[in-house]
């Protein structure tokens, strides 16, 4: 009786450190396995090495599997999965597995895949996180694929190839080309009585624009989400670029002066104080939720910046009414911010099968029988006898959206990639922008406070 | 050789045959990774080229110039001291409360349990968004009762002690193990003091507590230790920022945003190495203390 409970106390904490050994074992072993695996990739046991064989010659081939990833919503997830099964139908002998999910979680999964040396062999890239990769030599130089002959992009247009580059290396080829742009839903501004912003708007329209929702709302609606923070484009980085900055510079510093963080930082907070834009945890409670859920689709803001080519998944979300564009707000008397955007197909450097996975997406890109599906999905197509061909094919949605990146491309200039080391520069843009929102930091605080942070991210 | 030697090493040659699977385990997928993580500790390295010795400066740049791995030290340490105590409280209570034989006291087990098996889940965190977001039910409810509403998630100034309210409800775990604790303390003890005038109060201070301090103890550790790694609450309903404003990145997450968000695994591995080391030392501590206030009826 006595050393019973002493006896149990002491059994139970044996189990549990036991229990606890077994699952930091667990554990430990897959990110032990990730760092001995970057460098030589273990996994995949496949003998269909390549070299042997060109893949286009008939008789029999070995079956090789190949993996491809891709974000997106449920409704693009089907379309792809469509694409790739036709893929299948034509390669009989080459399988794909698919893997996907929502922006953000792509992007942390893609980086725990690539540093377990098990990233897929066809991935989807962005201009944004593109140079991280490159620049750790994670992707695979495309024009080796090209001179081999399974991948053609002889349809594509320089300045489509150009944006692909990093460093003069082609690492990525655009599945689509897109813009962005400010959306209204025509019903919501026709039952307010406001009139349609003109496409070539400033930011004082904007502001305008949305003391009107909040004034004819009666105070339910905002004009705007608060686009002052989060992510660093495109709108931070148009209004840099109508000041003849940009984000970066060439050789990987920041591009931008204090003046001009400022002076965007400063445009918004008074739109905060106006109550123009939501309060500051409004906006956190909605950052990051998915389209269904959005402030725009929930009729909470009148305008609201996306891709060009996500204006029909927009419409789709309206009973009535249409989703019109116009370009992102202008800076009188500024340069036009304008650049190539777009979604990319990348094939990593750690990949067994190069060319299998450049047939794909050779398959993806070129092909009347992807495209047929594909349409405007991610913008574009860039090659441009597939661009003609699914001009047919649309609805009028996504017919508008192609309008409105043919309208802009013309005023597109050159981009500097960002370096390796963006998105903890993006970080600190963030919490900045969200400190000024919260009321803990001045404008001018704020914007030292960033400088420090970004010099000493990107000086090191 | 020593002829001992052998014969010792023939004798236990069986024994270490049979222990093989483990130990390989042991030593192929626990200790050389932690090793591996120690020696990355003290590189650059962004998991796509090949780590870079750099020596302390990962420990230095933390210690001295990181204000956020400061600031989520110290969210983390105020989700322990107050999370902690709080769940054990809860949990004591609900046990005690269990423990006067009552009827189905198995169903009422199974349920109060039920939300520690889902405790670290997606589910349970995406819930709690709804449950006290801005038109969550915790508003509705206010409402109701004429109270204003506020943004608990997406406020600085709340958004932590949702997390701990989250962890105060997965109280199961500790309940059950208090409830077999309570079982063991001798039932004679209680006839004794009633017949000496004690009331629920006294014997509760007087017997029950002192009896049931080892396992109060091991609850105080097991739950500091779980505590201080705790990732998915923080990480679901923050959609992996942190936020708002950096109040909910708790140290395991911003641990997971530099290796896994920014490629900074080197950086993140020497995170991991004084966490270890906290932890470590809050278990000494409790040790320690353990001779002060632990119990073992001897």
């Amino acid at each position: 009786m006595r050393t019973r409970l002493k006896a149990f106390a002491i059994i139970l904490l044996s189990a549990v450190f036991v229990l606890g050994l077994a699952a930091c074992g667990g554990g430990k072993s897959s990110s032990g396995g990730s760092s001995d695996g970057s460098g030589n990739a273990g996994g995949t046991t496949q003998t269909g090495n390549s070299g042997s064989g060109g893949p286009s010659g008939g008789g029999s081939q070995e079956t090789v599997e190949i993996r491809f990833t891709w974000w997106g919503d449920t409704a693009r997830n089907d379309l792809y999965n469509a694409i790739v099964d036709r893929f299948e139908e034509e390669y009989p002998h080459i399988k794909v597995k698919r893997e996907f999910g929502g922006w953000a979680d792509y992007w942390d999964r893609l980086a725990t895949q690539s540093a377990g040396g098990n990233a897929p062999d066809v991935v989807s890239m962005h201009q944004f996180y593109v140079a991280d990769y490159a620049a750790r030599g994670a992707l695979l130089d495309l024009q080796t694929v090209i001179d081999s002959g399974e991948l053609d992009v002889s349809l594509f247009p320089e300045a489509a190839l150009d944006s692909g580059r990093v460093n003069g290396t082609l690492v990525m080829i655009p599945k689509g080309i897109t813009m962005p742009g400010w959306v209204y839903h025509t019903a919501t501004l026709d039952k307010l009585g406001i009139a349609y912003p003109d496409i070539n708007w400033t930011y004082d329209d904007l502001i305008a624009i949305s003391r009107q929702v909040v004034e004819k709302s009666g105070g339910t609606m905002w004009g705007t989400p608060d686009m002052g923070g989060g992510q660093l484009q495109p709108n931070f980085r148009y209004f840099v670029r109508q000041n003849g900055e940009d984000l970066y510079t060439e050789d990987g510093k920041l591009g931008f002066s204090r003046d001009t963080l400022v002076k965007w930082w400063s445009m918004w907070k008074q739109m905060r104080d106006e109550k123009l834009i939501p309060d500051a945890a409004t906006s956190a409670e909605y950052d990051g939720v998915p389209l269904e859920q959005n402030l725009f689709v929930t009729g909470k803001v009148a305008l609201y910046q996306i891709p060009a080519n996500q204006i029909y998944l927009y419409e789709q979300q309206f009973p009535e009414g249409e989703i019109h564009m116009v370009r992102m707000p202008s800076l009188p008397g500024g340069q036009n911010g304008e650049y190539l955007e777009g979604a990319y197909l990348s094939i990593t450097a750690q990949s067994k099968h190069p060319k299998e996975a450049a047939l794909f997406i050779n398959f993806f890109v070129n092909s009347e029988r992807s495209l047929e599906l594909f349409k405007v999905e991610q913008g574009s197509p860039a090659n441009t006898d597939m661009a003609e061909f699914v001009k047919p094919l649309l609805a009028a949605p996504q017919a508008r959206a192609v309008d409105f990146i043919q309208t802009v491309i013309p005023y597109a200039t050159s981009a500097a990639y960002a370096p390796a080391g963006a998105t903890e520069v993006e970080a600190a843009f963030k919490d900045n922008a969200t400190a000024i929102a919260f009321g803990q930091k001045t404008v001018e605080q704020a914007a030292d406070d960033f400088l420090a942070a970004a010099n000493r991210i990107l000086g090191q | 050789m020593n002829p001992k030697l052998i014969n010792v090493l023939k004798r236990n040659a069986v024994g270490y045959l049979f222990l093989s699977p483990w130990l390989l385990g042991l030593i192929g997928l626990s200790a050389l990774p932690i090793l591996a993580s120690l020696y990355f500790s003290f590189t650059r390295y962004d998991m796509l080229t090949a780590p870079d010795w750099i020596g302390l400066d990962n420990y230095r740049e933390m210690l001295l110039n990181d204000q956020k791995w400061r600031n989520s030290l110290k969210v983390t340490l105020i989700y322990v001291l107050l999370g902690v105590p709080l769940q054990l409280v809860f949990a004591l209570s609900i046990a005690l409360m269990l423990n006067r034989g009552i009827r189905g006291l198995r169903i009422y087990r199974a349920i109060y349990y039920v939300p520690s098996l889902f405790g670290g889940s997606v589910a349970v965190a995406l819930l709690w968004r709804q449950l006290f977001g801005g038109e969550g039910l915790v508003n509705l409810l206010l409402r109701q009762i004429g109270l204003p509403g506020h943004n608990w998630i997406a406020s600085p100034d709340t958004a932590l002690y949702t997390l701990i309210v989250l962890k105060i409800w997965q109280f199961g775990a500790p309940m059950v193990i208090f409830l077999a604790a309570l079982k063991q303390v001798p039932t004679e003890l209680y006839e004794a003091s009633r017949i000496d005038g004690a009331g629920r109060w006294k014997q509760f201070w007087r017997i029950t507590l002192p009896l049931i301090t080892p396992i109060v103890f091991f609850n105080v550790v097991m739950q500091t230790i779980q505590a201080f790694q705790a990732f998915t609450p923080a990480y679901i309903v923050s959609r992996g920022t942190g936020g708002p404003l950096d109040s909910t990145l708790f140290y395991t997450l911003y641990l997971y945003q530099k290796g896994f968000t920014h490629f900074q695994m080197g950086y993140a591995a020497s995170m991991a190495w004084v966490l270890l080391i906290v932890i470590a030392f809050v278990t000494a501590m409790l040790f320690l203390s353990a001779r002060k206030w632990v119990y073992y009826q001897e």
